[in-house]
């Protein structure tokens, strides 16, 4: 049975009840004495040092105090009795001993019927609340009714995360064990479980909303998108509200696109195999026959099929991302060898775009944990994108230091930069800013996967900019020593293996499925 | 072991035509067929130092054929490398399997001509 009340006030009201009223009427008997002793002085019927009158007084308080209290406990008894079943009825803890209903006394009194109607009262309305979602009054079965018949979601979690309540829209279905499980697949490490462990322990109340969440993976029927809002608040009988609002009708038809996209980009990575090909071959087959701008547009030609390489990889890892496939394995490597990898391709499309591309790796970096293609994908998108947001004649440049238990790789350029409202906006997938739909070519997607990869490696990407001034991007990666037993020992969440190299001639995407 | 011999199983022309020019121009012995079933019979005939499988192949798959050749109690090419070579994204199960019974697994849109051969060269070492 419920009894809504102020946390833990019931078993509290009689201690104190019954404290106050004994300091009271000690302190109105010692008053009186105080009189009667003066009054016996003012009429000079006794004197200040007699020890008659010291006799009185004292006999007077001890006596009527006595009796006072005796009645008061006597007369109370009822209150307490009373008080003591219904802090057992709330379900609270209690030193009060619980009256015993059948004594002879209670019985000839009435007041055994008054407890018998009291635990009457009681069992009734607890039959009346069938444990768990069912309602009792009116009001509450038609907000429930009202909520069964939106479409959007509404689960309620306890301090213990158990589900306690869900709509109808809601996606949530029942195990085997009879527990409500929410369907909800969050992307990487940005779960709902992540946020409330930081909430249990920070925070008092927080909010927090995640967009184009899926109830299902890809291909499996039925699947719907949500964009959810969570609320906490600590120490609440409803601990945690998550708001669904389905999105799927917006969000299927990216998808869709998507997997279009990722069934396209296989096909054309066949096309790209040729040029990128024949392109290496004719570099130095044609050194020495190319003249004037001639091996200026070679150097175009190369940079932009390296590009589309890239963004044809940007696109598939996207799909395996977010059909769960994205695997990463990470080893131990060292950030001016992950660059080494595509410097030259880098190189190039500064050259070729006329950017100042300035990279600067301090000799002594520890090592981090990386997967090699991976972290150069990551790299080459914040590049990329340094040179496509800033100026011509502008400088990119890479930079890197230790920091913590992380390296932190930057990626800084004076080109356009943007306004903080977009900022938080940039890793949503598809995402591009009102302005570079206009004037930039891209997918949306390179930030999507560059956070998905990064987050993989227990790292994480985060972006200052100021709008008119250009934009710092810094990736921070785990330093190898502080991983290294967690991937030994196998228990990475990305199963991060450590390569033994047997015999394995390794080249991009070979371990990533 | 020096590798002079090398098959390449590859259905598309340009590509198949691309890695065979420059293999030549490296300095090696370089057959070329078509399809799966032909792939597979090569194999069998003549003992290649390297053959370059790819995966999506008409008439027999690249898996069905490193299977055959491979998968059961006995390897029929002991003396031979094989260098998966597809951009067909596998899916995790497949790609291990076929790992299992290859020298390398290569992205073919990731690697040059000119890369392929260093490759080549370095299993030469091996």
């Amino acid at each position: 049975m419920e009894i809504k009340k102020p946390s833990g006030l019931a078993n509290q009201f009689w201690p104190r009840f019954i404290k106050n009223n004994l300091i009271f009427v000690i302190l109105i008997q010692i008053f009186i004495s105080a009189i009667i002793g003066s009054a016996l002085i003012l009429t000079s019927a006794l004197s200040i040092n007699s020890l008659a009158l010291w006799g009185i007084i004292g006999g007077l308080l001890v006596v009527s105090l006595t009796s006072n209290i005796l009645v008061i406990l006597s007369a109370t008894k009822p209150t307490r009795d009373l008080m003591a079943v219904i802090v057992n009825l709330s379900g609270e803890k209690s030193d009060l001993k619980l009256p015993n209903p059948n004594t002879a006394k209670n019985d000839r009194t009435g007041f055994r019927d008054a407890l018998q109607t009291i635990y009457e009262l009681s069992s009734k309305k607890s039959q009346e609340t069938p444990k768990g979602t069912e309602n009792t009054t009116p009001q509450q079965s038609t907000v429930t009714d009202a909520l069964d018949m939106t479409a959007c979601g509404l689960i309620a979690l306890d301090d213990k995360r158990k589900v306690i309540y869900n709509n109808k829209s809601a996606p949530v279905h029942v195990s085997n064990n009879g527990e409500k499980i929410i369907d909800l697949i969050f992307n990487g490490n940005n779960t709902l479980e992540a946020w409330l462990d930081t909430c249990e322990e920070n925070s008092v109340h927080n909010e927090k909303v995640w967009i184009r969440i899926p109830d299902r993976l890809p291909n499996e029927e039925g699947r719907r998108f949500f964009d959810v809002i969570a609320s906490y608040e600590k120490g609440s009988t409803v601990e945690t509200v998550l708001n669904l609002v389905d999105r799927t009708s917006s969000y299927i038809v990216d998808e869709e696109n998507l997997d279009f996209i990722a069934f396209a980009a296989h096909e054309l990575r066949g096309p790209i195999t040729v040029i990128r090909g024949y392109l290496d071959v004719l570099e130095d087959e044609l050194t020495g026959v190319l003249k004037d701008d001639q091996p200026e547009l070679f150097h175009r030609l190369v940079v932009s099929s390296n590009r589309l390489s890239g963004y044809i990889d940007n696109i598939l890892n996207t799909s395996r991302y977010d059909r769960r496939h994205l695997k990463i394995n990470l080893v131990e490597d060292k950030i001016d060898e992950i660059y080494d990898t595509i410097s030259d391709d880098m190189k190039l499309r500064a050259g070729a775009q006329n950017r100042l591309l300035t990279v600067d790796f301090p000799p002594d970096l520890p090592s981090i944990a990386a997967d090699r293609a991976s972290i150069g994908e990551v790299l080459g998108n914040l590049i990329d994108n340094a040179i496509k947001y800033s100026n011509e004649g502008g400088s990119v440049s890479v930079s890197a230091k230790a920091n913590g238990d992380f390296v932190d790789i930057s990626v800084t350029d004076n080109g356009i930069g943007m306004p903080q409202s977009v900022v938080s906006q940039l890793f949503q997938k598809f995402y591009r800013s009102h302005r570079s739909r206009e004037t930039v070519a891209g997918t949306g997607i390179g930030l999507y996967i560059s956070k998905a990869i990064v987050e993989s490696h227990g790292g994480t990407i985060s972006v200052r900019s100021e709008d008119g001034r250009g934009s710092i991007f810094t990736i921070s990666l785990p330093i190898y020593a502080t991983v290294a037993d967690k991937l030994k020992t196998g228990d990475n969440s990305n199963e991060g293996l450590i390569s033994e190299g047997n015999g394995w001639i390794k080249n991009h995407s070979m371990y990533r499925s | 072991m020096s590798i002079k011999t090398i098959l390449c199983i590859e259905d598309d022309r340009f590509i198949g035509e691309m890695y065979v020019r420059s293999f030549k121009k490296a300095g090696y012995d370089v057959d070329w067929v078509v399809d799966g079933n032909d792939g597979l019979i090569a194999a069998r005939n003549k003992t290649y130092d390297v053959i370059l499988l790819d995966i999506m192949l008409p008439e027999r798959r690249g898996t069905d054929i490193l299977d055959a050749l491979r998968g059961g109690k006995e390897d029929l090419i002991p003396k031979t490398y094989v260098v998966v070579l597809t951009n067909f994204q596998q899916d995790d199960e497949s790609r291990i399997a076929m790992q299992k019974h290859a020298d390398a697994y290569l992205i073919k849109a990731e690697i040059t001509p000119k890369k392929l051969v260093s490759i080549i060269e370095k299993l030469e070492d091996k």
